[in-house]
């Protein structure tokens, strides 16, 4: 057998907790895929205004205003949350990432509280017509992804709570953050659609 | 940083490396196997399957139509075979197979150990395998589908489609989406972070340019499907919602536009890797560096590109506004220009290169033959008064099966006689392979070039029997016929892969003399495929000479190490552990598909999908042992 020049990498960090983690490129594509779905609800949502004259239709009230604009501080603040707990996974400090992850997990709860408040409002259902279709489907996938995520948060909280966790389980710190700034974010967008569409763009013709 | 290539003499402990990357041994390992060879032949083997099912059902609606009034099939049967037909060919057979051999491939190809997430991987598998399974269980409890692989509303909807037959086929396509979108993930990531040392981008194998651009062409087409059939046509057939019911401010045409958003990149999602695939055989058996790389590559990327704005051409028939279906006039014919580019460049290849006329490369000429013809009936399909002619008649069935055997099934049998050596050290017998060839290729038009002349005539698409006396009684005799040489033909390819899996000749590393990284591990390769992984200096690494090669040493082989570099020029950054085997991702996948075969009779099996598949989740994602951080 010849010889074969070789390239030591044994220097090289055995993980690391940031950008260049496949987890988070795999965590960042999950988003794509889920911001490409409801890319296609806002899409649909145009679409179907475009098809009637009445919208949100006779007789139904546009979703309520002011508890779903209320419901964005603790959304955004819930935030922060994740922040400091993707910064503490990243130093490895227990106790940050413990503090970070009940705020996100605070805040997200009182977020949902009033998701559910404002839901219950609505005076339509997925039934009534084609604007309830698309409202509860984007008010229920969204929701569905926040609880998935928050039931995924409390999973971690308890593994870094017990201790027994490692690098693996801080990089989930830091990509459950990246998730829950996906789910925040593609939020705004949605909220206008669904909360500021009937006033903007509704009415009868 | 990059620590420098050093003279030292040290390589990997292949014994270690072996038991640290073996899966389990007897059942147990084989359901919680997540090395991507065996999960890449089981997408393969699974697809062909299919392939074999839906082929069989080609043939029963061939026999229907052989003479004019035949009572074999009903009308019932016949619309129910060929939504199977289209429905298994699309989703059970051709994405499966093309995502299975990029799982089996690109880690050999960019030179890793595995897939990026291996039990994403057998997750990805598992929810194929039940989806295939779900639909076909549903026939043989007379839940059919009967309203044609895209299943348009109304005809899909409640009142037109009464029976549970469309909400299995609806639901069968968040089946193999989740399964496509897993898989897609995977090998973005597989080829972005973890090709070798100094595998830059510009330095990578077509195959997994082609594997990427078609990934992320999954990323974004897959949503819109499961958008369509899911979100739209099952919630309205279970639920109640209006979507696509005009009655209450719905509209059906939404759910044309949504599905093909999703349905002509799927084309393309089946076509790209092809593509690839003809790019290596001819690198290989032209003995030269392929013609054009970065033209091949930017054709691949436009294609990519231009696929999205294509979907309207399936719609001019809907009285959409004219100015509209102009532009998408142009952009269906400006594909044309990034197709015809990489055909080009690969003629240069050829004419440039010295040839070694293989069964491979036998199908890859079918292919340019085959898939021109379909070309060019694109061409004509996507003007809008042709297209008006023509539409909904065996003309478009003729072009179809043109560029999606044409273009995939042939470079894809090309492939499999091309790899096998690889996936089963053994030769395929050669003469045989070229038999198997003539016979499909002749069978194939003998089949399908009729339909151009049936369509131009009038003969609509999904008729299930004529009135003699029109004339068409010749030709669909022909197609019938022409249909059973390539059941003779793929008889012959299947017992020629059977024969040579055991009595072929011993194949060796690389029996072809190839390029591409995955002919330096051994065939078919051990599970770590590479005992050192390897750098590379160059686009064609194996024809680089061994001693400008070096290897990477200083890696652990007693935990599944595995490398991570940068984007673009593969620069090592820091390695990275990948989990064990475990039954959590199939125990996931079976949670989820008991309740997504439930939510065919009621929304509330969604909440059984839903803590199932948490479970399941959180059993995957549970620390396997207190983790050190040493290196």
């Amino acid at each position: 057998m010849t010889e074969r020049r070789t390239l030591d990498l044994s220097g090289l960090p055995p993980y690391d907790i940031s950008s260049q983690s496949p987890l988070f490129w795999g965590q960042v594509l999950m988003c794509v895929i889920e911001g490409t779905l409801f890319c296609m609800m806002i899409a649909t949502y145009f679409y179907l205004r475009l098809g009637v004259d009445v919208w949100p239709g006779p007789g139904i009230r546009p979703p309520d205003l002011t508890l779903s604009s209320w419901a964005l501080v603790p959304l955004l603040a819930s935030c922060g949350g994740s922040y400091l707990a993707s910064e503490a996974a990243k130093k490895n400090s227990r106790s940050g990432m413990l503090l970070g992850l009940s705020i996100n997990l605070g805040l997200a709860f009182v977020f949902l509280v009033l998701r559910g408040i404002a839901w219950k409002s609505l005076n339509f259902t997925w039934a009534s017509n084609a604007h309830g279709s698309i409202v509860w489907a984007i008010l229920f996938l969204h929701s569905y992804d926040i609880v998935a995520d928050v039931i995924m948060t409390i999973v971690l909280f308890i593994i870094v709570a017990s201790g027994q966790y490692g690098p693996r389980q801080r990089i989930g710190v830091h990509v459950d953050s990246v998730l829950w700034y996906f789910l925040v974010g593609i939020w705004i967008p949605l909220y206008v659609v669904v909360y500021w569409g009937p006033r903007l763009i509704g009415g009868g013709r | 940083m990059t620590p420098a290539a050093s003279e030292q003499h040290a390589y990997a402990d292949v014994d270690v490396l072996r038991r640290t990357w073996s899966s389990k041994p007897g059942l147990m390992g084989w359901l919680s196997s997540i090395n991507h060879q065996e999960i890449g032949r089981r997408y393969i083997l699974t697809a062909f399957f299919f392939l074999l099912v839906g082929g069989l059902e080609a043939l029963l609606m061939r026999l229907q139509l052989a003479r004019p009034e035949n009572t074999f099939l009903s009308a019932g049967r016949y619309n129910q075979i060929f939504t199977l037909h289209g429905t298994t060919m699309m989703f059970l057979f051709a994405v499966p197979v093309m995502e299975g051999m990029g799982v089996y491939l690109v880690p050999l190809m960019v030179g890793t150990r595995n897939v990026a997430f291996p039990r994403l991987n057998a997750f990805g598998y598992w929810i194929y395998l039940a989806g295939g399974l779900f639909l076909y269980g549903c026939v043989f409890f007379n839940m059919i589908p009967d309203a044609g692989w895209f299943a348009y509303p109304p005809l899909s909807g409640p009142q037109f489609s009464p029976g549970k037959g469309v909400d299995a086929w609806a639901q069968m396509i968040t089946f193999t989406e989740i399964s496509a979108l897993c898989v897609s993930v995977e090998l973005v990531v597989t080829i972005l972070k973890m090709r070798a040392p100094g595998m830059s981008l510009s330095r990578m194998p077509m195959f997994c340019w082609s594997m990427l651009v078609q990934s992320f062409m999954i990323i974004f087409a897959m949503p819109a499907v499961m958008m369509a059939s899911t979100v739209f046509l099952l919630n309205d057939r279970t639920l109640g919602t209006h979507f696509v019911n005009p009655a209450e401010g719905g509209d059906p045409l939404l759910y044309q536009h949504v599905f093909w958003f999703f349905g002509h990149p799927e084309v393309y999602i089946i076509f790209l890797p092809a593509l690839g695939m003809i790019s290596s055989i001819l690198e290989t058996h032209t003995r030269r560096h392929i013609f054009g790389y970065p033209a091949l590559v930017l054709s691949l990327v436009g294609n990519g590109f231009i696929a999205f704005g294509l979907w309207v051409h399936h719609m001019f028939a809907t009285g959409l506004p004219q100015i509209g279906e102009a532009y998408f006039t142009a952009a269906s014919m400006m594909i044309a220009i990034t197709s015809g580019v990489q055909i080009f460049c690969w003629l240069a290849t050829l004419w440039s290169g010295r040839l070694q006329p293989t069964t491979a490369v036998h199908f890859v000429f079918g292919f340019i033959f085959i898939f021109v013809m379909g070309g060019m009936t694109g061409v004509i399909l996507a003007s809008i008064p042709l297209d008006l002619q023509t539409h909904d008649t065996f003309f478009v069935v003729a072009h179809f099966h043109y560029v999606l055997i044409g273009g995939a099934l042939f470079p894809l049998f090309g492939a499999f006689h091309y790899w096998f050596p690889k996936l089963t050290g053994r030769m395929i017998d050669e003469r045989l392979g070229k038999l198997s060839f003539w016979i499909l290729f002749v069978g194939f038009n003998l089949t399908f070039f009729p339909m151009h002349w049936l369509g131009v005539v009038g003969m609509t698409r999904r008729v299930y029997t004529y009135i003699p006396g029109l004339g068409w009684g010749p030709a669909n005799l022909m197609a019938t016929t022409g249909a059973f040489l390539i059941l003779l033909g793929g008889i012959i390819f299947i017992s020629n892969a059977l024969r040579s899996r055991t009595a072929g000749a011993r194949a060796g590393n690389d029996p072809w003399e190839a390029s591409t990284l995955e002919w330096e591990a051994e065939s078919p390769p051990a599970p770590y495929n590479f005992a050192n992984l390897p750098v590379v200096t160059s686009r064609t690494p194996l024809w680089t000479p061994l001693a400008e090669r070096p290897i990477v040493i200083g890696m652990r082989e007693d935990r599944r190490e595995i490398l991570i570099t940068n984007v673009l020029d593969a620069e090592p950054h820091h390695r990275s552990v990948q989990p064990r085997p475990t039954l959590w991702p199939m125990l996931t996948a079976l949670g989820f598909a008991i309740g997504l075969a439930g939510s065919i009779f009621a929304f509330s099996w969604y909440y059984v999908a839903s803590v199932l598949g948490m479970i399941g989740l959180i059993g995957w994602f549970w620390p396997e042992r207190p983790l050190r951080v040493d290196p």
